[in-house]
């Protein structure tokens, strides 16, 4: 199973997108085959020669334009066929779903994504980044909002781009019929760092999605060994909290993604690196290495002090 | 069939009378002016609780007579602001004259209310908030002393609104007062000397302080400010004598905090459940949430309540911070003992416009229906003027009393603000024409009562504004705002109002136009005469009932504090002013900002352009009285 | 002629690629962090950095990014105008109104409030805000100004404003 193919959807819309993707391959192969053999027949056949050539009989004359007839008319009656059934894919794409769907809210900023999870029936809502927890088998609508430039939301298992557009919001139903990892991308030019702003959607089953939720929505304890607490000390002193918030401490930012639960990211840098010590030391001290252009800025910090921030992010989980 | 290559014919035009392209150019401008916004028009109209006939507004309960002292800073518990001497009167005021006048030695807007107890007159200067105490029996009212507290000059960078302060309280041979770096002061009202000074808030996390205080049974109540930086509010009580804290009622999170327990019993639905206060906002946000206590203290003596506002929820932008956001931009009743909260009613649920529910809360008792009701009057940012019962907590009527088109009216079944969703600021758009503006229908200004006319006489003003939502980014000590203003002059084109308000038919019997807002507050007076100041540097005399112009003085700078009255050791009635433009509207001048930047000082500069050549900085004390 | 219209295109396309309007720094050397100072050449590389920023139409749009991220603009007004702290937009300047200047003023804060930004922002991200600062009273070269931007207009944008000399002493 390829998590990053639209041709192995592994939900409705993008099982819909890609049947009509097949009808209109099939349909075009045939028309192309009639055409190239017409093509190569119109080449390959015997010309009459010069001398011989004389003006065609009426009756020639009315089956050629007989001939051209059929094939306009079955031109027009195929595009009518391709036509009906892209309007009725697209309509079957943007049905309303019959029950209440599960509703994320998408923020794309320069070059990352975040997700902000309202939970129903009250005002907690919580915000994370890179990876966009969904249960299966139950639609979800994603609200796609831009604050920057313009960018798309791309999931090619799932569905198709939508775009986010600053000032608008975007609305996209998207559902995964069977649990796994799947990869997304946006889809829209939106800067230099535009190819390695990817996100994943993770979907899993209905109480693995709960307890995903809960957890995210409570606060990790404060840090109990000295080197984590030394970590959040540098964190709050240094360039970090201006930028990035975790829940439970002073740093309440919104410019970088919430950190709350780094921790347990499967990946960093929206996808371009791994989760571990070293890839995020190395992050931390030069992103632009990483990912030159992106709004992070190298943060000097002594090794030492560099090793406990660490230690305590990665200890979020 | 066809040939390719020069053609002799010229192409055939089509032949039709309106072709295809102009057919379609005109449907699309046509679809396009059908689908814009209508023009919203300004027209106030709101849920009218029309009280039967006869009603009538009762002079207010039988407190102590008037002994001609002025030693909180709203004239009295109840907020009137009501003198009942009438040496001055309709008839001789405009012989009223300056008897004499001092510099305050600071140029910044100048927001409090004088004190006169006894021989002394007691003035607190905006921030290095000086405590200057003059001699009434010295000739020319020469200083007597003047206490410099020792502050912190960051807090001039945190202070949203110029570095003001308004006021102080005198009790028990003590004046109050606190100071902008969120210190709260007891000085000897005789010496000068300083008895106890407390620090309550950090100015490094954009905490400051510029409310007067108000002194009940012992007790000193303050409130700090910093609501645009994402500072948590409260009230503390801090006993007189020594300054120790007795209790805090802090404005957002878990009921613990705001002391709320089983004695909390608001009127509508809405207020009830347990930790309101951090399950009506996102994780963790309650903490930088603001509804700050800025503004005046009522107290009730009879029910033993003490009344006062909540400011705005932070930060303005909307947007990251969805539910009610309980306890911002409310009226909190307590108890002054413990500060166990008796009742709650949120004015602006969810506020989207930066509507603090700060303004002050007049007692008086008023016939509502068949009953006669003990009720307060609210003039709010969001342009109503409600009537609550204050025993209950229930909305008697809430009426426009300014141009409102971001709101609907008030549900008195539920209590609830009906906003109009079109007009909430959203993030990456402009949303046009709100009214009012951020500074709402009437700010801080303080309106006064008089039982004898029984109106209310509101100082506010008459803006609408453009507002675009940003991303707001928390950093502590610096702005948690997220949106950009810009203000422009009501219908009419005045910026400024005073009004005179019958709560019994619950209209305006008449109305003042001022070019620029009456930042001031208002004096009411049993000699018939109401007391105000513009902030172009007028001080005004009007006839209470009908409005009429009936003397007026010209200060050196604008005025934007609160007039007194107070009988002098001679016996005769002196009015006392403080006059210094400045203040969020004057910040223009005050501290010299730009107007070139529609959105300077939050959007307060640019209507206000024409204030540099109205007036200048300055700061002094007036006193008036006939000859 | 079409040789000479081509030798013309030549000429221009090197000229335009010698042109440092935009030239994106991500990152700066080591040696201009404060972890590794050299204060032999701290001061004449930071100068250098300055005045090399203040020039770069990047690095003033990176600058007018971080004015509103860093809630610069909640305290000097969206477009310098001012509010709890001075206007930027005008010819007064209370700290000195050189790049230098400028930058003290941002890394230490002032004793009237501004907070300290030391901490709170990298080296490289105050140069550009120094050189954003500047732009908004119209003293950046009309290269590398900000044009119009995306949000509410609020005043003409620094590419469309005349330059208002300081009142104080510029570097």
């Amino acid at each position: 199973m390829d998590p990053y193919s639209a041709l192995d959807p592994a939900g409705t819309p993008a099982a819909l997108s890609l049947r009509l993707f097949y009808g209109y391959l099939d349909v075009s192969a045939v028309v192309f085959t009639l055409v190239i053999a017409a093509l190569g027949f119109a080449l390959g056949r015997p010309r009459q020669p010069a001398a011989d050539y004389q003006e065609a009989s009426p009756a020639i004359e009315r089956s050629k334009s007989r001939a051209v007839v059929w094939a306009t008319v079955a031109t027009v009656l195929t595009l009518l066929g391709l036509l009906i059934a892209s309007v009725a894919t697209g309509h079957a794409m943007a049905l309303l779903p019959a029950e209440p769907p599960v509703r994320v809210q998408v923020i794309s900023h320069k070059w990352w994504w975040e997700f902000r999870y309202p939970v129903s029936g009250s005002a907690t809502q919580f915000s994370t980044a890179y990876e966009l927890h969904i249960p299966v088998a139950r639609p979800i609508q994603l609200e796609l909002v831009a604050t920057d430039v313009i960018h798309s939301f791309w999931v090619p298992s799932l569905s198709g781009k939508r775009d986010a557009i600053p000032g608008k919001h975007n609305v996209l139903f998207l559902q995964a019929d069977r649990p796994g990892r799947y990869e997304g991308q946006c889809a829209e030019f939106c800067g230099t760092q535009h190819a390695n702003m990817r996100f994943l959607v993770v979907a899993e089953r209905p109480d693995q999605f709960v307890a995903w939720r809960d957890h995210q929505l409570a606060s990790p304890p404060p840090p109990s060994d000295p080197l984590r607490q030394r970590g959040l000390e540098v964190f709050m002193n240094s360039r970090c909290s201006s930028c990035h918030a975790i829940a439970g401490t002073d740093a309440f930012a919104t410019v970088g993604p919430d950190l709350t639960h780094l921790g347990a990211r499967r990946r960093l840098a929206m996808g371009t690196l791994e989760n571990d010590s070293t890839h995020l030391s190395h992050w931390i001290e030069d992103p632009q290495a990483a990912k030159p252009g992106v709004q992070m800025p190298s943060t000097p910090l002594s090794p030492e002090d560099r090793h406990a921030l660490v230690a305590y992010l990665e200890g979020l989980k | 069939m066809y040939q390719l290559g020069n053609r002799a014919r010229p192409r055939r035009r089509s032949r039709r009378l309106v072709s295809f392209p102009s057919w379609f150019v005109t449907f699309a401008v046509w679809a396009a002016a059908a689908g814009c916004q209508k023009h919203v028009e300004v027209a106030p109209k709101a849920e009218r609780a029309i009280p039967a006939s006869g009603s009538a507004v009762s002079a207010r309960p039988d407190s102590a007579s008037d002994d001609g002292q002025w030693t909180m800073p709203a004239k009295d518990f109840e907020n009137t602001r009501f003198s009942s001497l009438e040496q001055i009167s309709t008839g001789n005021v405009k012989q009223l004259r300056l008897v004499w006048t001092r510099s305050t030695g600071v140029k910044r807007g100048h927001e409090a209310a004088p004190l006169a107890v006894g021989d002394s007159l007691f003035v607190v200067t905006p921030y290095p908030n000086h405590l200057l105490a003059f001699d009434l029996k010295a000739p020319g009212s020469a200083p007597k002393w003047e206490y410099v507290p020792e502050t912190n000059p960051a807090a001039q960078g945190v202070a949203c609104c110029d570095v003001v302060n308004r006021g102080a309280a005198y009790w028990d041979g003590r004046v109050y007062f606190n100071t902008l770096d969120a210190q709260t002061v007891a000085v000897d009202a005789t010496s000068g000397r300083e008895l106890w000074r407390v620090k309550l808030g950090e100015v490094n996390r954009g905490e400051t302080m510029t409310m007067a205080p108000l002194v009940v049974k012992g007790q000193v109540l303050v409130g700090n400010s910093g609501g645009e930086m994402g500072v948590r509010g409260w009230l503390t009580a801090l006993d007189a004598a020594t300054g120790k804290i007795n209790w805090r009622a802090w404005s957002t999170g878990p009921d613990a905090d705001v002391l709320i327990g089983p004695d909390f019993k608001p009127f509508y639905q809405s207020e009830r459940g347990q930790d309101l206060g951090v399950s009506t906002w996102p994780v963790e946000q309650w903490k930088i949430g603001g509804g700050n206590v800025w503004g005046f203290v009522s107290y009730d003596p009879t029910l033993d309540l003490i009344y006062y506002g909540t400011a705005n929820p932070g930060p303005w932008n909307p947007q990251g911070r969805p539910g009610a956001n309980k306890w911002t931009a409310g009226i909190f009743a307590r108890r002054p003992d413990d500060g166990r909260a008796v009742w709650f009613y949120q004015w602006n649920p969810h506020d989207v416009f930066d509507h603090d529910g700060i303004n002050e809360n007049v007692l008086f008792d008023m016939t509502f229906g068949a009953q006669q009701r003990r009720v307060l009057a609210h003039a709010d940012r969001n342009g109503y003027l409600y009537i609550l019962d204050r025993v209950s907590g229930e909305v008697l009527s809430a009426t426009p009393f300014g141009p409102i088109t971001s709101s609907r009216g008030v549900d008195l079944k539920t209590g609830e603000l009906q906003l109009v969703s079109e007009m909430i600021p959203q993030l990456g758009r402009v949303t046009r024409n709100i009214c009012p503006a951020a500074p709402g229908a009437k700010d801080w200004q303080p309106m006064a009562f008089s039982p004898k006319t029984g109106l209310l006489y509101i100082p506010h003003q008459n803006l609408c504004m453009d507002e675009e939502g940003l991303e707001a980014n928390y950093i502590a000590g610096t702005p948690y705002v997220g949106a950009a203003v810009r203000y422009r002059p009501g219908p009419g084109g005045n910026l400024g109002v005073l009004s005179a308000w019958d709560p019994a038919r619950a209209a305006a019997r008449w109305t003042l136009k001022e070019p620029f807002p009456v930042w001031s507050g208002a004096l009411a007076t049993a000699g018939g005469l109401v007391f105000y100041g513009t902030m172009d540097g007028w001080f005004k005399a009007v006839d209470a009932n009908d409005g009429h112009l009936l003397w007026k003085f010209k200060t050196d700078s604008g005025v934007i504090s609160q007039p007194i009255t107070y009988r002098g050791p001679d016996g005769k009635q002196y009015i006392a002013l403080l006059d210094g433009v400045g203040g969020w509207a004057g910040a223009a001048v005050a501290a010299n900002l730009d107007a070139r930047d529609q959105s300077a000082a939050n959007g307060f500069v640019y209507p206000m352009a024409d204030l540099k050549n109205a007036t200048k900085r300055g700061g002094a004390v007036y006193v008036f009285a006939l000859p | 002629m079409e040789r000479l219209i081509f030798a013309l295109f030549l000429v221009i396309i090197a000229a335009a690629a010698g042109c440092r309007r935009e030239q994106r720094r991500f990152s700066e050397a080591p040696e201009a962090s404060e972890l590794h100072p050299d204060p032999l050449h701290a001061a004449q590389r930071d100068q250098q950095n300055l005045e090399r920023y203040a020039k770069d139409a990047w690095a003033i749009s990176e600058g007018q990014r971080l004015y509103g991220q860093m809630n610069c603009a909640g305290c000097h007004g969206h477009g310098g105008g001012g509010g709890m702290a001075p206007p930027l937009m005008d010819s007064q300047w209370l700290y000195g109104s050189g790049l230098r200047d400028i930058e003290r003023t941002i890394l230490s804060g002032s004793a009237r409030g501004m907070p300290a930004f030391k901490d709170r922002l990298t080296r490289q991200q105050v140069w550009q805000l120094v050189g954003y600062v500047r732009s908004l009273s119209g003293n950046a070269p009309s290269s590398a100004a900000p044009v119009r931007d995306d949000h509410m207009s609020v005043r003409p944008p620094p590419s469309r404003t005349d330059p208002e000399p300081p009142t104080q002493q510029v570097d």
